[in-house]
């Protein structure tokens, strides 16, 4: 039957990802005590983990139809074309963080909010943990999409559930890593 | 050269930015109910799987809608028989994802020594219900996205995950809080 093949097929991998967010979701249970020492830092997390799957399944998305069209493959994975991939998922992934963590700060202080961050901690955080992030998530991604041409299969099927289910996890490890780094040094 | 780096942040930025702006108020409500979290850790714990699963769910169901379209199977009606029948097996796969998940969160958290306050029953019905709400608009979500963009001429493929996703977090978050509400945990 046509629906419970489609059940059979996607469930099981709908149900790891969701294992991976269990892990994702553990690790903010365990920065309890960071949300409450640093005002602003929750209102970050949904937006920081998004914008990693974008930018990453984007990038992803966009080496699959480079590998699709000719353009890289396992033997000349490492040229200009990757590069400026590269490069602007970077650079997206720097502006965008600037852009969280000032919304965060800008929402939070306003009515009816008013709550009162400390924006200069707020900021490198969020700017900390997205680079960071950006640059693991950015070499996963090219280390994924090696092997997948190296196998021969299809980098579309491969690179979104994959990325989806990394990204969260080291994205909140990394706003976790950022966060505790930057209340020891500030 | 195909690709330069100004032209891929150029695209980008526009819906990167409209994406951050809905999460920055799903995150304003997570710290709205700040306490209440602390108080009930395992919310805090449910808030990135509730989100995971909506937003697979809306993906995959927005990917076959863009594959059946292009092909021709699925034609641009809100009645078509097909775009149905994934529908309603979308809501069947997110029923027994969260379902699933849900007993196995809370016997992580009562293994792992958290403070729980609930009980397995009402954490699972808390649970299912969200995600059964939040499946219902994420899938009409996508159908309307993949539908919208094709009959557009857009691509459905590069329309529906960022749109799914975004919303999926901000509607899970709202919708995961006012069923916790309507039951009268942690008042």
């Amino acid at each position: 039957m046509y629906a419970k093949e489609m059940v059979k097929q996607s469930l099981p991998l709908i149900v790891f990802c969701g294992l991976g967010a269990i892990v994702a979701g553990s690790t903010l249970g365990v920065m309890i005590d960071l949300f409450e020492s640093i005002p602003g830092l929750i209102v970050v997390i949904p937006g920081i983990i998004a914008i990693r799957g974008n930018i990453s399944t984007a990038l992803g998305s966009r080496l699959g139809s480079a590998y699709h069209l000719g353009i890289i493959d396992a033997d000349n994975l490492w040229n200009e074309e990757l590069k400026q991939n590269i490069v602007g998922s970077l650079v997206l992934s720097f502006l965008v963080a600037t852009i969280i963590g000032i919304l965060a700060y800008v929402t939070s202080i306003l009515p009816p909010i008013n709550v009162y961050p400390d924006p200069v901690k707020l900021i490198s955080i969020v700017l900390i943990a997205g680079f960071i992030s950006a640059v693991i998530l950015t070499l996963l991604t090219i280390g994924i999409i090696y092997l997948v041409f190296k196998r021969g299969y299809d980098p579309d099927n491969i690179t979104g559930p994959a990325l989806a289910t990394f990204g969260d996890v080291i994205t909140i490890f990394c706003i976790f890593g950022s966060a505790v780094l930057v209340e020891v040094m500030v | 050269m195909i690709y330069s780096w100004k032209k891929i942040v150029k695209h980008g930025i526009p819906l990167l930015v409209l994406a951050v702006v809905i999460e920055i108020f799903a995150g304003q409500i997570l710290q709205g109910k700040q306490e209440m979290l602390i108080l009930l850790p395992i919310f805090l714990i449910s808030v990135p799987v509730v989100n995971s699963i909506s937003g697979n769910i809306g993906s995959v169901l927005g990917a076959r809608l863009a594959s059946g379209l292009h092909v021709g199977y699925i034609s641009l009606n809100l009645k078509d028989k097909e775009m149905h029948d994934n529908l309603l097996t979308a809501l069947l796969i997110g029923v027994i994802t969260y379902f699933v998940l849900a007993i196995v969160i809370y016997y992580m958290a009562l293994f792992g020594g958290l403070r729980m306050g609930i009980d397995l029953i009402e954490f699972v019905a808390i649970l299912v219900i969200t995600g059964f709400l939040l499946v219902c608009i994420v899938s009409i979500m996508s159908v309307l996205t993949a539908f919208l963009s094709f009959k557009r001429g857009l691509d459905p493929d590069d329309m529906v995950a960022p749109v799914v996703t975004t919303v999926g977090d901000a509607m899970g978050i709202v919708i995961l809080f006012l069923v916790i509400g309507i039951f009268g945990v942690g008042i």
